[in-house]
C-alpha cells in the first residue's frame, strides 16, 4: 500500500471542497483533494446563487431559519468568500461579474428569469435584457434548447437558427474553438440585419476560452452577446469546475480522482487517514486534518435507505427530517421539500456536532438545513462554508 | 449492475473526448447505462456504434456514482466483436505484439520501407491512418538484453511493447536509474500485456497474454519482487483488468504488488532523506497526463518528482485526451477523431511555449509530438537528466554515472 | 349543433377501444368519448400481463379457459403489443403442494400448456430467481402493452370511419322521454362542449361505471378494488414470474419493455379518483416480490402506480375472490353497461357487446376481430428490445430510446397538445429519469411543430411534472431519490419553473 502524507485532506471536489482546497494550498499547506468523480457543479448554470430572497442577498439573512448554516459564516464571511472567488476566477479564462450587494437576473432556457448574484462574464449582458430587443440564436438539431420557449414568453424578441454542422452542445462548443468558426458565425449574424439590441444563445461558446470567443463575436457584430445556461450537459458548469480545479493544481495541490474511499482510520478523536480503493492496491492518504465536502444526495455525500439517511464516508449521524412519508410534500413545486434539511449538523467551528472528532470539518451542501432549493443559495453557501471551514481548519493546523 | 446508479446527470458526457468530435458516437451515457437496460434480453448485439469508444475511461473516472461506464461499453464491444466479423485492422492490432516483434527483427529494413510513400498508401488501404507516423522499430529491443542488474531492493520491470520494440532507450534509462537508486532490477520474460487484443474485441487472445504474464509475474512477486511498469496503459491493464475482466490467475496479487515507476521513484526519493539525487534542470515542460494515468487513481507522481527539480517549470495538463488512444487512432475510421483531438490537446501545450511535451504513455508521445512539433519525452527522461546533473551523483561516481545514462544497446 | 352517430362508446380503455374496432370492422358508425387519454383507468394501471390463465385455473376454470383462448388470439393479432416472454409459476418452500397438483390438473383440463422445471433449469432461464425455490412451472404467459393495444384498436376505428374523442369528459347524458339519446362532452383544456346523439350508448367506463350510469338514471353496483404496483429500473427477469399459491397480494412480476412491474395490492375504495399510494403498499409489494426474486428488495425502483379494478358487486368484501367474469347490463333505456372482465379478455368482451348491438340494429355481420391482425403495427418498434439499439440517431428520450421521428409522428397523427399522450404512445419519459430531461424536449418539439400554443406549454410542463411526481413520491429513496434531487435542481434551479 502506498502512503502519502498531507497537511489537509479535502474529500469532495465540488465548489465547497475546491474553495477550501484553494485557500489552504494558497497558504502553503500540503493539500490533497479526493473526489469520487466530477462534482455536481458541472451540471449547474455556473452562476453563484448567494441568497435569492431579497434584492441585496445579505438582507435575506433575516428570512433564513435560525439554524441555517449561513449564520455560522456571517454576512462578512459570505462577502469574503465571494470576493476570494471573484479573485480566483479573474485569473482564469472565465472571470465573474456581479456584486455581493445586489442580486441580478439571468435569462433561462424557458424564458423565465433566475435571480442570482455572481455570473460568468459570458452571461453579464443578460442583465437588463427584459428592456431591450433580444435575438435568440439557436442551432439546427440541438436537442436541449428551443427558442420558442423564450420568444413566446417575452415580447421584443426574435430568433434564428444557425447550422453548425453538429447538434450536441459539446460538439458545437468544440466547433467554436476551431479557427474561423466564430468569425463565420459573426458574419452570418451581421447578415441577418437585426434591429438594435442584444444577441443571446445557448451556452456553447467553447469550454476553454469562452470570453475571448464572445468578445470576438461581439466586436464583429457590434452588439452585446450573452449566453443562456442549458440543461445538463452544462458547459458553464464545466468551465467553473475546471477553472477551480486548475487554480488548485497550479498551487501545487494533489488531486486523486475517480476512486471512492474504502476505509477510514480513526484513533480516538483523530482521523488519521483514509484509504482509496485504487484498483486493488489501496492508496492510503494521511492527513493532519480532514474536510468533508461531499455534497447532498445527488453527489453521493448522503444516501437514503427506505427509512433513514446515512453519510457515506465517515458514517457521521445525519439529521433526518422525519419518516420517509414526510420527506416530500405532495406538490412538486413547493419551495423546499423537508428532505432538503437533511445533513450534518455542525458547531461554530464547523465540526460535526454528533461526534467527538477534533480534526474533521464539514462544509457545503452536506450541511444540515441548507435548504438549497428553497433559498436558492447553493453555490454561495458552498463557497462561504468552504472558506470558513478552511480557515477554522487552518487554525487547527497551526 | 452499477448501471442502476446512473441518474442521467451527463457528467460522463461532459468528459468524453470522442463525443464532441464524432457525431456517430452516442456518448458514454447512451452507450453505457442507457443501452444496458436494453441489452438484458441476451439477444445478438446490434450496437455497432460502440466501436467509436476509445476506452480512455474518462467517463468512468468522472462518474460521481460509481457507474462503471467504460467497462459496460467494453463488454458491449467484446460481445459485438464475438458475434460479428471484425474488420481487418482489429485483427491486425490485436496481434500488435507479433507484428512489432516482426518489425523489430527486420528493424532497419522495416523502418525504411515504412517511410516510403507507397508503403503509406498500402497501409492506408489496409485501414491504417495516414497520421501520425507509425513509430520506428529497434533491432536491439529490450527482449534481447534482459540482463538483471544492480543490488538492493528487488524490482521486476514490466517494460511493455512500446518501450520494448520502439524505445528501448527509455527502458534502459529506467533500469539504470533504478539501479543507481539502489535496486536490483530484473526484466522477466514477458509478452504483450493484452490491452491491444482487449481493445480490438478479442477477449480470448487478451486472456492468453494475461495468463502468460501472470504466471511469470506472480512467481517474481512470491520471491519478494515489486513489479514496475512505465507505460500507464500496461499498468492499468495489469492492475485493473488482470484481476477483473481478464481473470488472470494471481491477478489480485499482481494488482497489489504493481507500481508505476514514478510512483516507486517518488517513494524511493521520499525515503532517501540524506542524498539529493536530483540536480538542477532548466526546462519548461508541458506535462500531459495520459487518460490511463488518471484512471489508475494514484495521482500524478511524476509531477511530485518534478516539483523537486530546481529550475524545472512544469505545467500539468489533465483535461484533454490526446486522441490516439493506443491503437484506436491508428485506424483509418478513427482518423478524423484522432486528428481533431490531437489538435485540441495541442492548443494548451503550444500556448505554454514549452521546450518539450512530457507524457507517460507512448501513444500520447507519438500523437502530441506530431501535433505540437515539440520533442516528446517520458517523465523518466526528465528525471534522468536531472539526476545526471546532480552534484551528489557527479561526486559519487564521477564519469561512471555519466556513462550510465548514455544510450547503450544493453 | 349536434353530431349524429349510431353508437357512442363512453370509455377509452381496452374494452371501449375493442368495441370501437369491432364496430368499425362491422361497418357501424360510432364515436368513442374518453375523458383522459386511452387506458387511463384500470387498463393503464394493471400488470400488463397477458394471462395464460394459470392464475385462475384452480378457482375459476371458466375464466382460465377464456384467458388461454384470448391469449392465443392476441399473440397472433397483436404481435407488436405482445412480447412472448413465457411465464413461470414458482413454488417456494412452504407453498401448498396440493395447490400445485390442482394447478397442473386444472391447466391440463383447460388446455394451458405446462412444463415442470427443476430449480436449476428455472435458474438457467431466469438467473435472478430465488435459488431456494422448490420448482417452477412454465406457462405461456406474455407481457402486453396496454397503451399500444388501445391505440391500435382505435386506429382501426379511425381508419374506417369511426371517431375518437380523447380528453373529452361526458358531463351529461341527454334523455328524451326517458330514453338516453346522446351525450354532452367537455374538452379538458379548452372547456369546449360537444353534443353527440346516437341510437345506443355504451358505458364502458370501468371503475366509473356506476358514476356514469347514474348520469343516465341507472345504477351499477360495483366494488372498487385499488391495486398498487411498483416499477423497477431494469429487467430483473425476462419471463413473467407468478407465485404458485392461492392468488394473493404481490404475486406477480412482469417484464415490460426495459423494466419490471411488480404487484399488486387489493384495497377496497369508494372513489375511483384521487387515489393515493400508501408507502406501506410499496413495502408490501416489494417484500412479496423479494421472495421470488431476492434482488427485488434492494433494486432501484423508479415509480409506483395505482389503479382501480372495477368488479361486479358481490356479497363478500375480498375484491380478489369476486369473479373476474364480465357482465353486460341492458338498462333498457338506450344505454348498456359492460363491466368487469380483465385486459386479457377485452376482445371477447367487445365481441359480446357488439353482438348485442348488432342484434338491436337487426344487422347480421359477424365478428372478425379474432382473425384480422391489428392494423397500424408496422411503424411500431418491436421485440426483442436489444434490436432497438441498432440506430441511435436523434434520440429524444434517451432512457427509453425514443427517436425524434417517432415523437413527431405521434404528435402529428394525434394532433395532440397533451404531453401525456406522447408518453403513452412512445414511452417517452417512462424510464429511470421519468421524463426529467425529455419532457422539456418533447414540449419544445411540439412548439416547433406549432401544436402547442406558447402560453400553454409551460402550463402543460408544470402539470406534467406534478403528475409525474405523484407516481414517484412513494418510491423515493436510494438512487431514485438522487434522481429526483437532480430533476429538482434542473427544473427549480436552472429553469426556475416556480416563477413561470
Amino acid at each position: 500500500m502506498s502512503t502519502l502524507m498531507h497537511d489537509v485532506v479535502v474529500i469532495g471536489g465540488g465548489i465547497s471542497g475546491l474553495m477550501a482546497s484553494i485557500y489552504l494550498a494558497g497558504k502553503g499547506y500540503k493539500t490533497a483533494l479526493i473526489s469520487r468523480g466530477d462534482p455536481v457543479c458541472c451540471l449547474s448554470t455556473g452562476c453563484i446563487d448567494v441568497l435569492s430572497t431579497a434584492l441585496n442577498p445579505l438582507d435575506g439573512f433575516g428570512d433564513l431559519s435560525e439554524m441555517h448554516p449561513y449564520h455560522l459564516v456571517g454576512k462578512k464571511g459570505v462577502e469574503e468568500a465571494c470576493k476570494l472567488f471573484k479573485e480566483i476566477m479573474s485569473k482564469s479564462p472565465i472571470p465573474y461579474v456581479g456584486s455581493i450587494r445586489k442580486n441580478r437576473e439571468i435569462l433561462t432556457p424557458i424564458g423565465t428569469f433566475k435571480t442570482t448574484c455572481l455570473v460568468p462574464q459570458t452571461m453579464a449582458a443578460s442583465l437588463g435584457c427584459r428592456d431591450e430587443y433580444v435575438h435568440v440564436i439557436s442551432f439546427t438539431g440541438i436537442k436541449d434548447f428551443y427558442p420558442s420557449y423564450i420568444t413566446s414568453r417575452l415580447s421584443n424578441t426574435g430568433f434564428s437558427l444557425y447550422d453548425a454542422g453538429v447538434s450536441s452542445t459539446l460538439a458545437i462548443a468544440a466547433r467554436f474553438e476551431e479557427k474561423g468558426f466564430a468569425a463565420d458565425f459573426a458574419t452570418w449574424i451581421t447578415g441577418l440585419e437585426l434591429p438594435p439590441g442584444k444577441v443571446a444563445l445557448p451556452a456553447v461558446l467553447g469550454v476553454n476560452n469562452p470570453v475571448a470567443i464572445m468578445e470576438e463575436i461581439s466586436s464583429r457584430i457590434n452588439r452585446e452577446v450573452f449566453e443562456i445556461p442549458t440543461l445538463p450537459p452544462s458547459i458553464p458548469g464545466l468551465r467553473l469546475f475546471r477553472a477551480l480545479k486548475a487554480a488548485f493544481q497550479d498551487l501545487g495541490g494533489d488531486v486523486f480522482w475517480g476512486m471512492p474511499i474504502s476505509s477510514v482510520e480513526r484513533h480516538g478523536h483523530i482521523i488519521e487517514a483514509v484509504t482509496l480503493a485504487t484498483s486493488a492496491r489501496a492508496t492510503r492518504v494521511q492527513g493532519k486534518a480532514f474536510i468533508l465536502a461531499t455534497g447532498s444526495f445527488v453527489s453521493g455525500g448522503l444516501f437514503a435507505t427506505r427509512d433513514s439517511v446515512y453519510e457515506t464516508v465517515f458514517g457521521i449521524p445525519v439529521h433526518v427530517p422525519g419518516a420517509r412519508k414526510d420527506w416530500f410534500w405532495n406538490d412538486f413545486f413547493t419551495a423546499g421539500h423537508p428532505i432538503e434539511e437533511a445533513g450534518i449538523e455542525v458547531d461554530s467551528s464547523f465540526r460535526p456536532k454528533q461526534t467527538t472528532l477534533e480534526n474533521l470539518f464539514v462544509c457545503g451542501s452536506i450541511l444540515a438545513r441548507s435548504e438549497v432549493m428553497k433559498n436558492h443559495c447553493g453555490h454561495g453557501l458552498a463557497l462561504a462554508t468552504g472558506l470558513k471551514a478552511a480557515k477554522v481548519c487552518e487554525r487547527k493546523l497551526t | 449492475m452499477t448501471f442502476e446508479h446512473c441518474v442521467r446527470c451527463t457528467i460522463c458526457v461532459e468528459n468524453c473526448p470522442v463525443y464532441k468530435v464524432e457525431p456517430r458516437f452516442p456518448g458514454p451515457k447512451q452507450s453505457g447505462p442507457d443501452a444496458q437496460r436494453f441489452r438484458l434480453d441476451g439477444e445478438k448485439s446490434v450496437d455497432q456504434w460502440v466501436k467509436y469508444c476509445s476506452q480512455c475511461r474518462r467517463c468512468q473516472i468522472a462518474c460521481p456514482y460509481g457507474v462503471d461506464v467504460a467497462e459496460i461499453i467494453l463488454k458491449a464491444q467484446l460481445k459485438y466483436g464475438t458475434e460479428h466479423i471484425s474488420p481487418f485492422t482489429a485483427h491486425l492490432f490485436a496481434n500488435a505484439y507479433h507484428l512489432n516483434a516482426l518489425g523489430s527483427t527486420f528493424a532497419p529494413l522495416a523502418n525504411k520501407a515504412a517511410s516510403f510513400k507507397a508503403a503509406k498508401a498500402v497501409l492506408n488501404l489496409l485501414g491504417i491512418s495516414r497520421e501520425p507516423d507509425l513509430p520506428e522499430f529497434r533491432f536491439f529491443n529490450m527482449e534481447r538484453g534482459r540482463r538483471r542488474k544492480g543490488k538492493g531492493r528487488k524490482v521486476a520491470f514490466f517494460y511493455g511493447c512500446h518501450l520494448n520494440f520502439n524505445r528501448p532507450d527509455i527502458g534502459w534509462k529506467i533500469r539504470d536509474m533504478l539501479v543507481a537508486m539502489g535496486c536490483r532490477v530484473v526484466m522477466p520474460r514477458q509478452t504483450c500485456c493484452g490491452l491491444p487484443a482487449l481493445g480490438n474485441g478479442d477477449l480470448d487472445m487478451a486472456k492468453k497474454y494475461a495468463q502468460k504474464n501472470a504466471s511469470v509475474l506472480t512467481s517474481f512477486i512470491n520471491k519478494g519482487f515489486d513489479v514496475l511498469y512505465a507505460c500507464t496503459s500496461c499498468g492499468l491493464t495489469l492492475i485493473q483488468d488482470y484481476p477483473g475482466i481478464l481473470e488472470a490467475p494471481g491477478g489480485k496479487k499482481i494488482a497489489e504488488n504493481t507500481y508505476n515507476v514514478n510512483e516507486f521513484l517518488l517513494s524511493l526519493l521520499q525515503d532517501d532523506k540524506e542524498n539529493r539525487p536530483l540536480g538542477r534542470l532548466e526546462k519548461r515542460i508541458a506535462y500531459h497526463i495520459p487518460c490511463h494515468l488518471r484512471a489508475l487513481g494514484i495521482g500524478y507522481p511524476a509531477a511530485k518528482i518534478f516539483e523537486q527539480i530546481e529550475g524545472l517549470e512544469c505545467f500539468v495538463l489533465d483535461d484533454n485526451c490526446c486522441g490516439l488512444a493506443g491503437t484506436y487512432g491508428f485506424k483509418k475510421r478513427n482518423q478524423d477523431v484522432a486528428h481533431k483531438l490531437g489538435e485540441i490537446a495541442s492548443i494548451p501545450i503550444r500556448a505554454l511555449n514549452a521546450d518539450a511535451v512530457v507524457a507517460d504513455c507512448g501513444a500520447c508521445r507519438i500523437q502530441l509530438g506530431h501535433y505540437t512539433g515539440l520533442s516528446a519525452m517520458d517523465p523518466v527522461e526528465i528525471i534522468a537528466e536531472a539526476m545526471a546533473n546532480s552534484i551528489d551523483n557527479k561526486k559519487k561516481s564521477g564519469h561512471g554515472i555519466k556513462r550510465l545514462f548514455q544510450k547503450t544497446p544493453y | 349543433m349536434s353530431i349524429k352517430t349510431d353508437v357512442i362508446i363512453i370509455g377509452g380503455g381496452a374494452t371501449g377501444c375493442g368495441i370501437a374496432r369491432d364496430l368499425a370492422l362491422r361497418g357501424v358508425h360510432h364515436y368513442l368519448v374518453e375523458k383522459g387519454d386511452f387506458a387511463s383507468g384500470a387498463t393503464g394501471a394493471c400488470h400488463g400481463l397477458l394471462h395464460s390463465g394459470g392464475r385462475y385455473v384452480v378457482n375459476d376454470p371458466e375464466a382460465a379457459h377464456e384467458c388461454i383462448t384470448e391469449n392465443t388470439i392476441l399473440r397472433k393479432i397483436a404481435q407488436k403489443c405482445v412480447e412472448t416472454t413465457g411465464g413461470l409459476f414458482v413454488r417456494l418452500p412452504g407453498d401448498s403442494k396440493r395447490y400445485r397438483d390442482r394447478f397442473l390438473k386444472g391447466c391440463d383440463e383447460v388446455g394451458i400448456e405446462t412444463s415442470v422445471l427443476s430449480p436449476s433449469k428455472a435458474l438457467d432461464l431466469v438467473p435472478n430467481l430465488n435459488p431456494a425455490m422448490e420448482e417452477a412451472i412454465m406457462v405461456p404467459d406474455c407481457s402486453i402493452d396496454p397503451f399500444r393495444l388501445c391505440m391500435l384498436n382505435a386506429y382501426t376505428s379511425r381508419h374506417r370511419g369511426g371517431n375518437i374523442l380523447t380528453h373529452h369528459e361526458v358531463i351529461e347524458i341527454i334523455k328524451e322521454k326517458g330514453v338516453c339519446v346522446g351525450v354532452k362532452a367537455r374538452e379538458r383544456l379548452t372547456a369546449q362542449i360537444k353534443e353527440i346523439r346516437a341510437r345506443i350508448i355504451i358505458n364502458a367506463t370501468g371503475a366509473w361505471g356506476d358514476k356514469l350510469a347514474r348520469l343516465g338514471g341507472s345504477e351499477v353496483p360495483m366494488t372498487l378494488s385499488k391495486g398498487s404496483l411498483i416499477i423497477s429500473n431494469h429487467r430483473l427477469t425476462n419471463m413473467v414470474i407468478n407465485r404458485l399459491r392461492v392468488p394473493s397480494d404481490g404475486d406477480i412480476i412482469v417484464p415490460n419493455e426495459a423494466v419490471c412491474l411488480a404487484g399488486t395490492t387489493s384495497i377496497t375504495v369508494q372513489d375511483p379518483d384521487n387515489l393515493e399510494i400508501d408507502p406501506a403498499e410499496v413495502d408490501l409489494v416489494s417484500t412479496q416480490a423479494e421472495q421470488m426474486i431476492p434482488s427485488f428488495g434492494t433494486t432501484r425502483l423508479i415509480r409506483a402506480y395505482t389503479g382501480v379494478r372495477p368488479l361486479l358487486k358481490a356479497s363478500g368484501t375480498d375484491g380478489r375472490s369476486i369473479s373476474r367474469g364480465f357482465k353486460i347490463i341492458d338498462h333498457e333505456n338506450g344505454m348498456f353497461s359492460i363491466l368487469g372482465g380483465k385486459l386479457t379478455t377485452y376482445r371477447l368482451m367487445a365481441e359480446k357487446m357488439v353482438d348485442v348491438i348488432m342484434e338491436k340494429f337487426a344487422l347480421r355481420t359477424t365478428c372478425r376481430t379474432a382473425e384480422l391482425p391489428l392494423e397500424g403495427q408496422d411503424e411500431l418498434s418491436g421485440y426483442p428490445l436489444s434490436k432497438r439499439l441498432s440506430n441511435m440517431d436523434d434520440i429524444v428520450c434517451e432512457c427509453e430510446l425514443v427517436p425524434r421521428r417517432i415523437v413527431e409522428q405521434a404528435i402529428n397523427t394525434m394532433g395532440t397538445h397533451y404531453v401525456g399522450d406522447i408518453q403513452h404512445r412512445t414511452r417517452l419519459g417512462m424510464g429511470p429519469c421519468q421524463g426529467g430531461f425529455c419532457t422539456y424536449r418533447a414540449l419544445g418539439i411540439m412548439q416547433e411543430l406549432g401544436k402547442v400554443s406558447p402560453d400553454l406549454s409551460l402550463k402543460i410542463l408544470s402539470e406534467f411534472l406534478q403528475r409525474r411526481f405523484k407516481g414517484i413520491r412513494p418510491a423515493l429513496w436510494g438512487d431514485q431519490l438522487r434522481e429526483e434531487q437532480l430533476v429538482e435542481y434542473i427544473y427549480l434551479g436552472i429553469l426556475n419553473m416556480e416563477n413561470a
